[in-house]
């Protein structure tokens, strides 16, 4: 059946072919780009202010045969996702702004939007699949490239956001993808990876980028082992992440790694031994769990603590202030806080939630 | 597809693209050349500035061509500001121009300039009292559009001209819309400049014209050779100037009865909307009104939202914004008319022309009707 779809085009080749294969399915779509910053504040960034982006993705929709439409995300943009990824900097967290920018502009805004058009769906060129349970409700499903999956970033979307969501590309592997879009003469074929770089400078630091955006001071500050020694002097502790070395002061004896960061004192506590980096425990806070309730059981599982890491396997067990606390089977890396947690039944998606470590 | 957004751009007249055709091969000399090659370029450019002056009623020493409206317009503001006495540097314009002529007035108020905007009725026509209070001593000059583009209202400028050579200001008129709609004549209309614009006029993009006035003085925005009189330098486009040309005496030739058939196109469409979509209204809605244009209120609808569906459907109309997710930013037009903010962005502009049928406007209707019932149904 015909269906009215708006069609997220980025301008890249994934987007460009999950439109292709709705059009041949005979759907009645328009294209949307969304303009997510002015020109002038893209500083360089590799998709400038999606020009380029806006560019090939009229192309595309000119070259399939349907219109399309700039959606200009500017403000909802700035304080949906930036304001918010900044405040985690600044509480000492790490933020995870795509999984906001799914949440909040792509399935929030646009969505919306579309609504409003009277389009009740919305795809993107995401490596993720829905299918249904057999009350048809949506389940979020792994893409089935296993290195593309990114189910991880659209694991926020609530059951009624899934429901309205497509992700035409879900089923296939990068290679297809690239294939079709050669088979299809569509001008994105070649494009390169716009994911988690569509805002960053190469060679800038996005934290920075956000600081001087929101006109924010650099907290400077020590950086100390963990037994509270001083080892040396950071410029803000916004530029450190768990399990970093870089930025580090040169020239100790040893290699060493951010262990921990405290917005209170300013401190960036590092450590020489990488076993003191794994954790086995942490919580899952500001959950969205797609079942609706939380498991009333201790429920065994997987978690993926970041994007293109593998999920570990793990028990939660719900608390009674709507968290999860989470117990993994073997210590895991750098879990770090502000990074979202995704919690997996095999290739299915339970839901996410945002770490917290005590 | 029906194409119902005139006002945005026309299409280029088969004629036209002949007069073109021969422009590019026999005219490509410069025009400025000493050489028979020129010489065509130059007779070429000539032929069209009398083509462009008739339409009119302008000599061609009085028509300079620029790139098209936008630049005429800037040309007659900042270059008569530029040139004031500096006890006579006021600007007053109106609340609903279009941005080519807002644009350098903020400039200019930016730079020191005092600009008064004057407010305009709920049709849109400016307010003749505050133009009367406006007129002082110190004006510099009148900017008053004929017709406006969103609405198709059509401004006093005759009583404009009358109040301005009270003070002694000349009077600049942005005629990009009605130019090729209406019978202009400089003068009986008195205005001293007057901007209008090819590609509305189903001549091609990147040609337009300032008439100026004999004995009106404009500083050069540009500064070059010694094309156009020196106020605006720079090798002529001369196939787009013929073009622009042979456009202008086409709208010469037609204008009479294509503006009684538009009209009777435009007011079937506007009558059968109102009776089968209850609860629209008509902007600008006063006699005074472009033949081709109709901008409706759909109210309870969001115009964006009928645009687009429209567009999905084959049928181009326009409501003058660009797409923004919550607060699309209504027409500056329909706000100052009064009218509030969602009556404004439920606004939809439809424009009408030459090559419009009757079958157009049945299909038109229907599909309008069709999208405003869609709309209806989606409404949460």
């Amino acid at each position: 059946m015909s269906e009215r779809i708006a069609v997220a085009m980025s301008g890249g080749v994934d987007s460009s072919v999950a439109a292709a294969l709705l059009k041949q399915e005979g759907h009645s779509l328009i294209g949307v780009t969304l303009k997510l910053q002015e020109c002038h504040d893209a500083h360089g960034s590799r998709s400038c202010c999606g020009v380029d982006g806006i560019t090939r993705a009229r192309e595309v929709a000119g070259r399939l045969g349907f219109p399309h439409y700039v959606l200009d995300c500017v403000k909802d943009f700035s304080d949906l996702v930036l304001a918010p990824a900044w405040q985690e900097y600044a509480a000492g967290r790490t933020p995870s702004p795509c999984l906001l920018c799914n949440e909040r502009v792509k399935f929030g805004i646009m969505l919306a939007w579309a609504e409003r058009l009277g389009i009740p769906r919305v795809a993107t060129g995401h490596y993720a699949r829905i299918e249904r349970d057999p009350a048809g409700r949506p389940m979020l499903l792994r893409g089935c490239d296993g290195a593309k999956d990114q189910s991880y970033f659209l694991a926020g979307l609530s059951p009624s956001q899934l429901d309205r969501a497509l992700f035409p590309v879900g089923h296939l592997r990068k290679p297809e993808v690239r294939a079709l879009a050669k088979g299809n003469a569509l001008p994105s074929a070649e494009t390169p990876e716009s994911q988690d770089a569509c805002l960053v400078e190469p060679g800038h630091s996005f934290s920075e980028m956000l600081r001087k955006r929101f006109d924010a001071p650099a907290h400077a500050g020590h950086i100390v082992d963990e037994a509270g020694q001083h080892v040396g002097e950071h410029d803000g502790f916004h530029l450190f992440t768990i399990g970093q070395r870089k930025g580090l002061p040169a020239g100790a004896p040893t290699r060493r790694w951010v262990k921990s960061i405290s917005a209170e004192t300013g401190d960036v506590v590092v450590t020489a031994n990488p076993d003191e980096l794994v954790r086995t425990r942490f919580s899952a806070k500001n959950l969205n769990w797609l079942d609706g309730e939380l498991p009333a059981e201790p429920l065994r599982c997987s978690v993926q603590v970041r994007y293109r890491h593998p999920s570990d396997p793990a028990t939660v067990v719900a608390q009674s202030d709507g968290s999860l606390q989470v117990t993994l089977e073997e210590p895991v890396k750098a879990v770090t806080p502000g990074q979202a947690a995704v919690f997996y039944d095999g290739d299915r998606t339970l839901g996410r939630g945002w770490i917290h470590v005590e | 597809m029906i194409y119902a957004d005139y006002n945005a751009t026309t299409p280029v007249d088969p004629e036209v693209r002949a007069a073109m055709a021969y422009a590019l091969e026999a005219g490509f000399g410069n025009a400025s050349s000493l050489h028979s090659a020129g010489q065509e370029a130059r007779r070429l450019v000539e032929r069209a500035r009398a083509q462009a002056a008739a339409l009119i009623g302008a000599q061609p020493d009085e028509i300079l061509f620029t790139s098209g409206g936008t630049e005429a317009d800037n040309l007659a503001v900042l270059g008569v500001a530029e040139n004031a006495r500096p006890d006579k540097r006021v600007v007053v314009t109106t609340t609903v121009e279009h941005q080519a002529v807002l644009a350098p007035c903020k400039h200019l108020q930016a730079t020191g300039h005092p600009v008064t905007f004057l407010p305009v009725d709920s049709h849109g026509r400016v307010s003749l009292t505050a133009l009367a209070d406006a007129a002082k001593p110190e004006v510099a000059l009148f900017s008053v559009m004929l017709a406006n583009n969103e609405t198709g209202t059509l401004e006093p400028v005759a009583d404009v001209v009358t109040v301005a050579s009270g003070c002694g200001a000349p009077v600049h008129t942005d005629a990009v819309q009605a130019a090729g709609k209406l019978p202009i004549d400089v003068k009986s209309l008195g205005v001293s400049l007057l901007s209008f614009s090819s590609h509305k006029l189903h001549g091609p993009k990147g040609a337009g014209a300032l008439f100026v006035r004999r004995g009106v003085e404009l500083a050069p925005r540009l500064h070059g050779g010694r094309q156009e009189r020196g106020l605006r330098p720079g090798t002529e486009n001369v196939p787009a100037i013929v073009g622009f040309g042979k456009a202008c005496e086409l709208a010469g030739q037609r204008l009479a009865d294509d503006a009684r058939r538009v009209a009777a196109l435009r007011d079937r469409f506007e009558a059968q909307i109102r009776s089968r979509i209850p609860g629209t209204r008509v902007n600008g809605a006063c006699d005074a009104r472009l033949p081709n244009t109709s901008n409706l209120a759909f109210t309870g609808l969001d115009g964006e939202a009928v645009t687009i569906n429209l567009d999905m459907l084959g049928m181009a109309a326009s409501n003058g914004a660009a797409c923004s997710a919550i607060d699309h930013a209504p027409s500056h037009v329909l706000l100052a008319m009064g009218q509030d903010v969602s009556d404004a962005r439920s606004s939809v502009r439809f424009s009408f022309g030459r090559d419009n049928t009757d079958e157009d406007i049945e299909h038109a209707v229907e599909l309008v009707v069709q999208v405003a019932n869609l709309l209806r149904g989606a409404r949460p």
